[in-house]
């Protein structure tokens, strides 16, 4: 009797301390892991850095492989299976710059706010009421000293929250021919480099020279004032038609084919439209137009694109004198931009009867077959033949016509013959070399008459977390793995000096909003393993181990 | 020697193969990693614009529903709209096809001229000095990358003795009205010509080996050795004998080679930024824009069967062993 009651207690204390015991040293090891990148083709210099992430982050005792595939895949898997169970866990990205991305409201929103972790495009799964908060706050403080504070704050949260592994903002290289340019006379748009609409209008042709023949390795997919289709499509569509004011190259607003705009309230606009304009077949621009062009987009059935860019408008109204009134929805500091700059403004008379062809037909603005492009910017619309090249010319009529006579755009797919036509001079603007910059440096240095400018991008690089699920989930992690990363080594190795250093998402290109210091952050993986072993990670074998209790899956 | 119901036959064939292509080109598509809406991501995508896209490419329909609207639409010769550039898939193909043909007919006839010519001599020239060192060229002609053969040609006589344009059909700024004042222009032609010999470069090997082999074989034939036995000119041997039964495969190859034409050349067209078919399809394949690399692959495929049919038909008249005649 005695014997057995001592053997079944012998056996519960011994298994509760084997269950203690077993527990105690089932500290759990970090899975293995992919960094996904796309392959080497697309980009030499996220390829190489993720090659580097990932054998630095392989001394912390992770386990990561770099997983490189085109962008339909990776985009495929990142982006739209986000939710799925068994998802993505590390990748490379990167966000390009665009004129309407000089106000910081695009990024900071849309990236972070936890509106768009579902669906848009905070796909890293980022959810944080507080970050929340500052995300709208900015939104409707129209005062720039107040909003640059709590822009400020919000760079300074996602550092310490440590959202993403900023690596860097590459250096934008154009250059031009100054034997048929004058030195000089390109303009500098911040994050923007000289490949922009100020240049078109500055750059002053000499020594004979009368067109400026840019080249571009995408292929140009539609010239279609309602459609954002490619890259390349957008620096053609922006010089065609006018919009009511234009990112200047301060990187803010200001007015164009509006002669001023004030501020009635916070939800009101007036628009004044400049007198005088007339579309490039003659017919004078008028309020109704203005009107039209912006009412044209709220119907996203048939201008889908355009869309977001309007929603926040709730009516428009004629005020007379050429005054156009804008009631929005709810105020907005970035208005100026995402919308007043961002509509193209097209005549009524044309494309009205267009549009209403397309109602019912279940096809959008985007399918039109464009048998005349016209618009009322300071280059005119010529010709176009498809994958070789578009020619625009000067609008005489224009209140700020370019000196130019032609804007030429080759379509080159290939980097190397791009070059050879820029050196022999058949192309004189280089306005998009994905090539080595070293190359491009040396040229400039052997040929002598070529102009080369860099410009540090609005956009920039990084490695993007999934915060959905563990280890990304604890913030300490992320901190070890971001700052695992020297950017020195990014910088000088991955782009070969041609970038500078990130930390956050406003880029120093945008010297207002851009938060100082942001960028000057210790890093190494010492200091990485340092922050581990503080938040409990252990290494055993060689490979690292979640802090006691803490399990992969909730 | 013609039979009509063997004639229908065949093209019935040629429907059910053309059949199982389309099938086979929609799944895989399809079936491919990566979707077509992956283009349309950034930071002001919407939920609605997203839910708009998928109404609009079929998406929400059930596979097997996108499968019989596309046979019905594909008999009717409709393909649809691309994905990417919301144009009539058969527009941008038209539109591309021209440029295509042009640059690869050229080289098809320049190389098969050569090929024939110099394949027919180095067969007479067996065992001599003038093979041994030809034959070596010949294959390291045709087995160099083209696009290294393109970077090379562009390098030396564009860049760097400027006797040819470096690319496209025309210099910037030059505008051809009409399709036709392009093809009638003189202006074109010569920016024609250094892609052309590239690629003819490229393609020569194969009918030039392929007549010296046949010629090699058919020398020995008996009726070779009966004209020798005539007295024949070696000359009138070569060219009224042997070569018109050498021919025969070459001619075949040719009719193939001019089906491929219309498939265009990727390699050539993106080394000389030559505007044709082939820089379209690899667009349409990377993009995942099923609509478009559906439609040009199917009319390819076509085109492909077609000319091998042509090719059948040829050799009833160049070869009369050959009869479509059901035998009884």
């Amino acid at each position: 009797m005695y014997k057995r009651l001592i053997a079944v207690l012998a056996g519960f204390i011994s298994s509760i301390l084997l269950s203690f015991f077993v527990s105690s040293a089932s500290a759990e090891e970090v899975r293995s892991m992919k960094l996904w990148a796309r392959e080497q083709a697309a980009g030499p210099a996220p390829h190489t850095a993720a090659l580097i992430i990932a054998q630095t982050l392989n001394e912390l005792g992770l386990d990561i492989t770099v997983n490189a595939v085109p962008w339909p895949q990776m985009a495929d898997q990142v982006w739209y299976k986000r939710l799925d169970e068994d998802t993505w866990d590390l990748t490379m990205w990167q966000m390009v710059s665009r004129p309407e991305r000089s106000d910081p409201d695009e990024f900071t929103y849309n990236l972070f706010h936890s509106s768009t972790a579902e669906k848009g495009y905070n796909f890293i799964g980022y959810v944080d009421p507080a970050f929340d908060a500052l995300a709208e706050k900015q939104r409707v403080t129209m005062d720039p000293a107040a909003r640059k504070e709590i822009i400020d704050q919000a760079q300074q949260h996602l550092a310490d929250a440590a959202a993403n592994a900023y690596l860097v903002h590459p250096l934008l290289n154009f250059a031009y021919d100054n034997s048929q340019f004058k030195d000089g006379s390109a303009v500098e748009q911040a994050g923007l480099g000289i490949k922009n609409i100020w240049t078109y209008l500055n750059i002053e042709p000499i020594n004979g020279n009368k067109d400026l023949v840019a080249q571009s390795l995408d292929e140009i997919q539609a010239i279609n004032p309602f459609f954002i289709s490619g890259g390349t499509d957008s620096w053609i569509t922006e010089i065609i038609w006018d919009r009511l004011l234009r990112i200047g190259p301060d990187g803010t607003p200001q007015p164009w084919a509006a002669e001023s705009f004030n501020w009635v309230d916070e939800q009101t606009i007036d628009v004044t439209l400049r007198s005088g304009m007339s579309w490039h077949d003659g017919k004078p621009v008028t309020v109704d137009d203005v009107i039209f062009s912006f009412e044209a987009p709220m119907n996203a059935e048939i201008v889908p694109m355009y869309s977001p860019f309007v929603k926040n408008i709730e009516s428009m109204e004629s005020k007379g004198n050429n005054v156009v009134r804008f009631n929005l929805k709810s105020s907005n500091a970035a208005f100026l931009t995402s919308s007043l700059a961002k509509i193209n403004l097209v005549p009524k008379h044309y494309y009205g009867p267009i549009l209403e062809a397309l109602d019912g037909t279940g096809n959008n603005a985007e399918t039109i077959i464009e048998e005349k492009r016209i618009g009322s910017g300071p280059l005119k619309f010529i010709d176009w033949r498809q994958r070789e090249q578009v020619i625009l010319e000067r609008n005489s009529d224009h209140f700020n016509p370019p000196k130019i006579e032609r804007w030429i755009m080759k379509e080159i797919p290939n980097v190397e013959a791009s070059l050879g036509q820029f050196r022999k001079g058949e192309v004189n603007f280089l306005t998009d070399y994905k090539g080595d910059p070293s190359v491009l440096a040396n040229i400039v240095q052997e040929d002598g008459d070529i102009t080369l400018v860099k410009s540090i991008d609005v956009g920039f690089q990084y490695m993007a977390m999934n915060h959905r699920r563990a280890p990304f989930d604890d913030v300490n992690f992320r901190r070890a793995v971001s700052l695992a990363i020297d950017r020195d080594v990014m910088v000088n190795a991955a782009w070969a000096g041609n970038a500078v250093k990130a930390g956050s998402h406003v880029s120093p290109a945008l010297s207002y909003y851009h938060k100082d210091g942001i960028t000057e952050y210790d890093t190494g993986v010492d200091l990485a393993k340092k922050i581990l072993a503080d938040a409990g990670y252990t290494v055993k074998n060689g490979r690292l181990h979640y802090p006691e209790g803490v399990v992969e899956k909730h | 020697m013609f039979d009509f119901w063997s004639i229908i036959r065949r093209f019935l064939y040629m429907i059910f193969v053309l059949w199982i292509v389309a099938t086979i080109i929609f799944f895989m598509f399809r079936l491919m990693p990566g979707s077509p809406l992956t283009a349309f991501i950034g930071t002001t995508f919407t939920d609605e614009q997203h839910d708009l896209l998928v109404k609009r490419f079929g998406l929400d329909k059930s596979l097997f529903e996108q499968y019989s609207l596309f046979l019905v639409n594909t008999l009717k010769g409709d393909f649809g709209l691309s994905f990417t550039y919301n144009k009539p898939v058969i527009d941008m193909i038209i539109q591309a096809l021209p440029n295509s043909i042009i640059l690869t007919l050229f080289s098809l006839i320049i190389a098969y001229i050569f090929g024939v010519i110099a394949g027919a001599y180095l067969a007479w020239k067996r065992d001599t000095l003038v093979e041994g060192i030809s034959i070596p060229i010949v294959l390291t002609t045709r087995s160099a990358p083209e696009f290294w053969l393109g970077m090379i040609a562009l390098a030396f006589f564009s860049f760097q003795l400027d006797i040819f344009p470096s690319g496209g059909t025309s210099a910037a700024g030059v505008i051809y009205e009409t399709t036709l004042s392009k093809l009638t222009s003189l202006h074109f032609y010569y920016h024609l010509i250094l892609p052309s010999l590239v690629l003819a470069l490229y393609l020569q090997g194969l009918p030039l080996l392929l007549m010296r082999s046949n010629m090699l074989e058919v020398m020995q034939e008996d009726f070779v050795t009966m004209s020798k036995m005539k007295g024949l000119s070696s000359w009138r041997i070569v060219i009224y004998h042997a070569a018109r039964t050498a021919l025969l495969p070459v001619a075949t190859a040719f009719t193939l080679g001019v089906g491929f034409a219309f498939g265009g050349n990727v390699v050539i067209e993106t080394v000389f930024s030559w505007p044709g078919l082939g820089r379209l399809l690899v667009f349409a394949v990377s993009s995942s824009d099923y609509p478009l690399a559906q439609g040009a692959f199917i009319f390819l495929t076509a085109i492909l069967i077609l000319m091998n049919f042509l090719a059948d038909l040829m050799y009833l008249f160049l070869d009369p062993r050959v009869s479509y005649k059901t035998k009884n």
